[in-house]
């Protein structure tokens, strides 16, 4: 006797909300997830006498991920809003001259030029979609849900639904368009509304589009063949996005809108289109007809699509035999007498990578996808960059060697964002083999950060031999800028390979889960400062910012290693604690901030006082606000155990006298002209001076240079290694002139912070100390 | 050889594994049994350095399998319950690339792969992407792996589990040669025809603790008088009787 109830196959309207309530609660759980970890720190300061070990701390880097979705959808909503309405205003511009067009019907060529603009965003929107998923591998739950009691029919339909709602590129491309043509339809606050409605057939038939070729087209082809596409689909990818984007822009859109003027009649009548009219018409009864059509034209092809699928699917949803395969290869290339040994013969060049390197080529050559991701894809981004930019770098490239170099730099940062920073996401499952060798891990990173800094150097070549042909002169500024360039790329790659180890999840099933975002924002920003580095006409500060750097890169691979016996064990990561690293990066802004308000403002006494304000101000409430959010421990405070506030000032009175000496013995000097300067600074910010030299400057620079820096240093190097340290880097932010004496400073404030362990003591030092020197100039003048 | 002087692992409340104390002398064939969820991974990882131990330590050789891991495995060879491989890459190559990795030079490495890979009777499946094999044929590859550079110590989790009659057979009998070259073996297991065959010394864990240990023949005395192997263990993983009733 069957069991009750089941008489065959469960209903389709039971299956299909059953399906997506399950991806839903899955995707519910996972916010759930992300944010319970963040509620359990909550607790644990609480709790004292506990072991460290034992508790559960939790892993500090997921939490960021509800950042990304709070802060950046809104963001990205209104970017594509504005994109769309240029887009929108440059179509009218070239098909609808001369005619009044909002809130009133449409001309047909408008219309035309509109349903164009929707048709191009969910083309992009669909490729980019595919191109970020696997397209060789089938999706995780297929094979598992069709052994359930439902048809296959509701399977697909219920899959093809779920998709049009959990689309955010879909999402984005099409919601905010299609609000906007509502808008200016003359829809008031109708229009997000109206715009949804319109969006969510086209997600719908993208949803479709994007089935058909992820589970229709598998079955037809070998997997080669689907990652050749999945390779090809990235780079139309990017090309389509671009082409999308560039609608928008005023002055680069003529390509585009001149497609726009070819378009034929008959897209009225594509879905793109009835969205458009059924948006525009205002009266009641021929918008109701206008989105029946729409809707019934949507089902139709979604209909047609799922028979489709069905009979693709009728002998299986999963084929045997989808993987790619060696055999092939094997075959052509020596029938039966494939050679089991690699002969000594091999050229002596070979020889010299090691295996670890070796097998990294080796796989940057069978894997397509990965070749085109590493070196295809930064090419195409940074080319649609300048080619869309508005600020004309494409032509000023070849004529300025600075430009030239932050290009080059710019696009080697990427590619290692792709290629070293996903050094373990590429070891994927297979990490526990590099557990068996007896090599540390360590070593077997830094192979892979050498290789990838060497391969990545090829852009940066090509484009300064190019440079070598195409400039109109060649000399000593093309040498440093390219030296720069060429410098800051091995030192990059091992940032990028440090801060992969915390960024990414080898383990990780889902491909879009697979990199934290953060950590590839954290890594672009870095990039971004050293381009200021290449910039920068000082050479001065040009040294300063690579030597920062270099320290970087040693402070965040020293972070990087305290976390390596921790990879495979996700659950028990030691807590984010404050480091040197912290420090330098903190230091690099705060150099980068200043730089930049000094260029805008002139070199004068007051803009440099000002900008060190400036800088301090925003790099501590940057740092504090990452302290916060990730919950680090070990953030130095301002008020400790033994605050002994006198030491503070004796060292600050130190650190003055041998100022005021410093002073008295360059008085004749012609570094006094800047002593003048500064002079001139304070009587023009008059009393200004005071709470900015002796309350802000302290404040900010103490926390980082001796709470963040000189901290971190003391970990590890003991007490005089770190306060020499620390006060170099110090007194190498300053401007020259005053450099000697803070250093005395800087050596003053450590010992202080190093005696009392907490920040009150410098930061009175630093205070005693500015405003001995202010009433000493003042004096002197 | 092998020492387990306390080891733990907690996950935050719970205790995966309490205080283990365990010692393997030279070439022994050890086998670690337990039902599922006992902590049998969990303490083979952490002789391996994968995870970290809450307390307590592991010792191989006399080295820290957590502080000292790189020189510790040059004596180790290791076989996990799953391998995977990495992706586009032939079995013949990913072996030559192990045998490379644990020091040997290109040539030796070449050889010893070839060798290997004939004995094991991979040979016409060693041009054949390694995650296109079938579980064997990947349990196959991976103790190729772990031999090839002719460690002291073999750590094994499931080595047997699923592998056909044949094959099973193939690699108890290297297992058997291993341990009578000398080898110290430790494996983890849960099909107890085997352990009873092959295993000189056994430990039984259940619910994270090691509740009883012995040779057989002092096991079969101490639970169930003239009793088997799953006798003794499914008297001593008894879930109604509390562990410390099972062991005297």
């Amino acid at each position: 006797m069957s069991p009750p109830g089941f008489e065959g196959a469960a209903p389709l309207g039971v299956s299909t909300a059953l399906l997506i309530k399950l991806r839903l609660r899955r995707l519910h759980n996972q916010m759930r997830a992300a944010s319970q970890r963040k509620k359990k720190k909550d607790n644990d300061p609480k709790k004292a006498g506990e072991q460290a070990t034992a508790r559960r701390t939790g892993n500090p880097g997921k939490q960021g991920s509800n950042v990304v979705l709070y802060v950046f959808m809104p963001m990205m909503l209104f970017v594509f809003g504005s994109i769309t309405r240029n887009a929108v205003f440059n179509l009218h511009e070239t098909l609808d001259p001369g005619h009044f067009w909002r809130t009133v019907e449409f001309a047909a060529p408008f219309v035309v030029g509109l349903a164009f603009l929707l048709l191009v965003m969910w083309l992009s929107s669909l490729l980019l979609t595919i191109a970020s998923g696997e397209l060789a591998k089938p999706d995780w739950d297929l094979e598992w849900l069709v052994t359930l009691p439902i048809r296959a029919h509701t399977l697909l339909w219920a899959r093809i639904l779920e998709r049009s709602v959990v689309n955010p590129t879909g999402f984005m491309a099409l919601a905010p368009a299609c609000t906007i043509i509502a808008w200016y339809s003359g829809h008031r606050w109708m229009a997000p509304v109206l715009g949804l409605m319109a969006a969510w057939p086209l997600l719908l038939l993208a949803a479709l589009f994007r089935t058909l070729l992820d589970t229709g087209l598998r079955l037809r082809m070998s997997a080669a063949q689907l990652r050749n596409l999945h390779a090809v689909i990235s780079v139309l990818a990017i090309v389509g996005m671009y082409l999308a984007m560039s609608l928008g822009m005023a002055g680069k859109a003529t390509f585009m809108l001149g497609i726009a003027a070819t378009m034929p009649d008959w897209l009225r009548w594509t879905p793109m289109g009835l969205a458009v009219l059924a948006l525009n018409e205002r009266d009641g009864l021929h918008a109701c007809f206008l989105w029946a059509a729409l809707a019934a034209l949507t089902y139709a092809i979604v209909w047609l699509g799922i028979q489709w699928l069905h009979h693709q699917l009728r002998h299986g949803v999963v084929s045997g035999g989808g993987r790619d395969t060696a055999r092939g290869a094997a075959a052509v290339a020596a029938p039966g007498s494939v050679p089991a040994v690699v002969p000594d013969a091999a050229p002596n060049y070979w020889s010299r990578i090691g295996a670890v390197q070796r097998r990294e080529l080796t796989l940057l050559s069978r894997d397509r996808n990965f070749l085109v991701q590493c070196l295809v894809i930064p090419l195409l981004i940074v080319g649609g960059q300048l080619l869309l930019g508005s600020s004309g770098v494409a032509t000023t490239m070849w004529h300025e060697p600075n430009v030239l170099a932050s290009v080059a730099f710019g696009l080697a940062a990427y590619s290692l964002s792709m290629s070293a920073f996903q050094t373990l996401n590429t070891e994927g499952h297979a990490l526990w083999l590099l557990y068996t060798f007896p090599r540390p891990i360590e070593a077997v990173l830094k192979d892979k950060a050498k290789l990838w800094s060497v391969l990545t150097l090829a852009y940066p070549l090509a484009m300064f031999c190019a440079g070598l042909f195409l400039m109109p002169q060649v000399g000593w500024k093309f040498a440093t800028a390219a030296v720069t360039a060429f410098l800051g790329i091995p030192i990059y790659s091992f940032i990028a390979v440090a801060l992969g180890v915390f960024g990414s999840n080898p383990l990780e099933q889902q491909q879009n889960q697979k990199v934290k975002p953060e950590y590839v924002y954290l890594y672009m920003g870095l990039a971004g400062l050293y381009i200021y580095a290449i910039v920068t006409p000082n050479v001065f500060q040009r040294i300063v910012f690579m030597v920062l750097s270099l320290l970087l890169a040693f402070a965040l691979w020293q972070k990087a290693r305290d976390r390596l016996p921790y990879l495979l064990d996700a659950d028990v990561a030691p807590p984010a604690r404050v480091s040197t690293s912290d420090g330098l990066i903190a230091a690099m802004v705060f150099f980068v901030v200043q730089g930049i308000v000094v260029a805008i403002g002139g070199l004068s006494g007051a803009t440099i006082l000002v900008a060190f304000s400036i800088a301090g101000a925003f790099t501590y409430s940057m740092m504090r606000y990452v302290y916060a959010r990730a919950r680090t421990e070990g953030v130095p405070r301002i008020v400790g155990e033994r605050p002994q506030p006198l030491i503070g000032v004796i060292m600050g009175l130190a650190a003055a006298a041998l100022g005021v000496v410093y002073l008295f013995l360059v008085r004749d000097t012609p570094l006094m002209d800047e002593a003048q300067r500064a002079n001139n600074a304070y009587s023009q910010l008059g009393l200004w001076v005071l709470p900015l030299a002796l309350i802000a400057a302290p404040i900010f620079e103490e926390f980082i240079f001796r709470g963040l820096i000189f901290g971190g240093l003391q970990r590890s190097f003991g007490l005089w290694p770190a306060a020499l340290a620390s006060a170099a880097v110090f007194a190498c932010l300053h401007p020259p002139i005053s450099m000697l004496p803070v250093f005395g400073l800087g050596l003053a404030t450590a010992i202080a912070y190093a005696r009392t362990g907490s920040l009150l003591a410098p930061m009175l030092a630093h205070a005693t100390y500015n405003a001995c020197v202010i009433g000493a100039q003042l004096l002197f003048k | 050889m092998i020492e387990c002087q306390g080891l733990t692992r907690r996950y935050g409340d719970f205790t995966a594994l309490k205080p283990l104390d365990l010692t393997v002398a030279r070439g022994e064939m050890f086998g670690f049994l337990g039902p599922n969820g006992a902590g049998k991974t969990t303490t083979i990882r952490m002789l391996m350095g994968i995870l970290v131990p809450s307390g307590g330590r592991a010792l191989i050789s006399g080295l820290d399998c957590q502080t000292q891991r790189a020189e510790v495995q040059r004596h180790v060879g290791y076989l996990p319950d799953n391998p995977m491989f990495y992706d586009f890459l032939r079995g013949r190559e990913i072996l030559q690339f192990v045998a490379e990795m644990h020091g040997l030079p290109r040539s030796e490495a070449a050889e010893r792969t070839a060798r290997m890979l004939a004995e094991f009777g991979l040979a016409d499946v060693v041009d054949e992407f390694a995650v296109n094999y079938s579980m064997g044929m990947k349990k196959k590859l991976g103790l190729a792996c772990a031999l090839i550079h002719d460690p002291d110590v073999l750590i094994l989790d499931e080595p047997i589990n699923g592998l056909d009659p044949r094959a099973a057979r193939e690699v108890q009998d290297r297992l058997t040669q291993a341990a009578a070259s000398g080898k110290t073996i430790f494996m983890s297991t849960h099909l107890l025809d085997m352990a009873e065959r092959v295993c000189t010394r056994v430990g039984i864990v259940h619910r994270g603790e090691l509740v009883t240990t012995g040779t057989l023949a002092e096991l079969r005395e101490r639970v169930v008088p003239g009793g088997s192997l799953e006798e003794v263990f499914l008297r001593v993983t008894d879930e109604e009787v509390a562990p410390e009733a099972a062991t005297t």
